[in-house]
């Protein structure tokens, strides 16, 4: 999957997952911070983005650092994927 | 502030979300115009069970006052409790702002976030959901509402969740009443929330006591209830506040009384014995006599058990006074919203009070000899009303019965 693709599928899988039907793909900038002040998630938004990781891209965030810095933006946690998938390969 | 436990309380705010009305306003006209909400079940799949009906509340309208992240955690229950609850502090006109410490909540409820649980275990089951997320599952405590109710408004005062089956919010009136009086809130947001699921319609069914058509309480034809949703809120505080801050006064919440069967899981006491304490005291507690009471509205389920030994109870504490009073069932019009229900049928009392009329027991055609007082059928009236009773009994053998009044 290339970069574009796989931010594109965070993006719908943030909005689906997190029921976040008010906001549009398109309306989440690739570098907008996640959390807080950004697309407003919270501590518990975390968790079940660390569910959803793992569930589709079979990628586990065992460490709360890690999670922190991978879950920064979109452009984070596409990095952090496509690097964690090179590892596994 | 002291204790002063004969301190009368009001009614300032009114607020609810139900199958029939989305407002209170709506709710006074659709009782008035003598409507029935029951339709359909389509929450979700009604295949296998006896009764296919339901009074829902659809579609569900957005909580658009709590933040993201609450929003979309909300259960079904919070999402009627968070509207209503916006409706009676706007109604009451309440500066939540200027005393956060004093103002607090009780809420009744029976199954909470039940319904998304229940979802969350069969896509898990069904293999499609690999693992349980939180977040769904977060708003499974029937707590949750009282605490996204507090976050929403910012109301820092004492806060309860009270499950007694289907008088849960009727005892959490009660015990906002006894709140304000013992000096511990100056104001209470108190009321109750209920959401459809299928493991409470499931346990109903199996005890045939779902109607397989609309209830129809007191009716010699009845055979069951029906099964509703919805919320309803009640902004109490004590009649020199709301006379200080010149407040719209709804009605009074004067005493309540509870008590409790001790006898069967299901079925009421034969005589109505927990029926006849619960009003003898909430009597008692509003120092008024039998006679002064002009409407009760009645628990009245449209189950043949309960209305027989309900009316049988009322015929008990009221004597020949009995044949003087109005009783109906709002059930008939709008469900029976177990944590619900106590709260929803004192707003209907409350607006009863206010405008002067009786809320009908829609569908009552055909009075049954077992329920032969006033049950105005199917039309409402006008009348003066000074005083109302509204009782509210839950499996188990929980009674409890509020005394509300006209402003």
């Amino acid at each position: 999957m290339d970069r574009n693709a796989l931010k594109e599928k965070l993006k719908e899988l943030l909005i689906s997952g997190l029921r976040l039907q008010d906001l549009a793909p398109a309306g989440i900038a690739d570098d907008q911070p996640i959390f807080v002040e950004g697309l407003g998630l919270d501590s518990i938004d975390a968790l079940e983005l660390l569910v959803l990781i793992e569930e589709h891209f079979g990628i586990a965030i065992p460490d709360e650092e890690i999670g922190k810095q991978a879950f920064a933006s979109i452009n984070a946690l596409a990095d952090f994927i496509v690097a964690e998938q090179a590892r596994g390969s | 502030m002291g204790a002063d436990l004969t301190t009368p309380v009001v009614v300032t705010g009114l607020g609810t979300v139900n199958a029939l009305a989305r407002s209170a306003v709506e709710f006074a006209h659709e009782l008035r115009r003598g409507s029935c909400a029951i339709g359909p079940l389509t929450v979700f799949d009604p295949t296998g069970y006896r009764s296919r009906i339901a009074a829902e509340v659809m579609p569900v309208p957005e909580a658009s006052c709590l933040p993201s992240p609450l929003r979309r955690r909300a259960s079904r229950a919070d999402v009627f409790a968070i509207l209503a609850a916006e409706q009676a502090l706007a109604d009451s006109g309440l500066e939540v702002a200027a005393s956060p410490h004093r103002i607090g909540v009780a809420l009744g409820g029976t199954t909470g976030g039940m319904l998304r649980a229940e979802e969350c275990l069969h896509a898990r089951i069904e293999g499609r959901l690999a693992c349980y997320r939180p977040g769904p599952l977060l708003a499974t405590p029937i707590s949750t509402s009282a605490d996204l109710m507090a976050s929403a408004f910012g109301l820092r005062g004492p806060r309860i969740t009270v499950s007694t089956a289907c008088s849960s919010s009727a005892n959490a009136l009660g015990m906002a009443l006894d709140w304000i009086r013992l000096g511990r809130a100056d104001a209470v947001v108190a009321g109750g929330t209920e959401s459809l699921c299928r493991t409470i319609f499931a346990g109903f069914n199996a005890l045939h006591a779902l109607s397989r058509e609309p209830c129809r309480p007191f009716d010699r034809r009845r055979s069951g209830l029906t099964l509703g949703e919805g919320a309803a809120i009640l902004v109490l505080e004590s009649a020199e506040s709301a006379a200080r801050r010149g407040a719209r006064v709804h009605a009074e919440l004067c005493g309540y009384g509870a008590s409790a069967d001790a006898h069967h899981l299901t079925a009421p006491h034969p005589e109505g014995a927990g029926a006849v304490l619960a009003m003898r005291r909430a009597l008692a507690r509003a120092g008024l006599e039998p006679e002064a009471i002009d409407y009760i509205n009645a628990h009245g389920t449209g189950t043949p058990l309960n209305d027989a030994i309900e009316i049988a109870a009322i015929k008990r504490v009221f004597g020949a006074a009995a044949r003087h009073l109005a009783v109906s069932s709002t059930k008939a019009a709008v469900g029976h919203t177990l944590g619900a229900a106590g709260a929803i049928e004192a707003l209907a009392t409350v607006l009863a009070l206010r405008d002067g009329f009786l809320p009908p027991t829609v569908r009552l055609e055909e009075p049954d000899a077992d329920c032969d007082l006033d049950c105005v059928p199917v039309h409402s009236r006008p009348a003066t009303l000074r005083y109302a009773l509204s009782n509210s009994y839950g499996f188990g053998g929980n009674n409890t019965t509020l005394v509300l009044g006209r402003a």
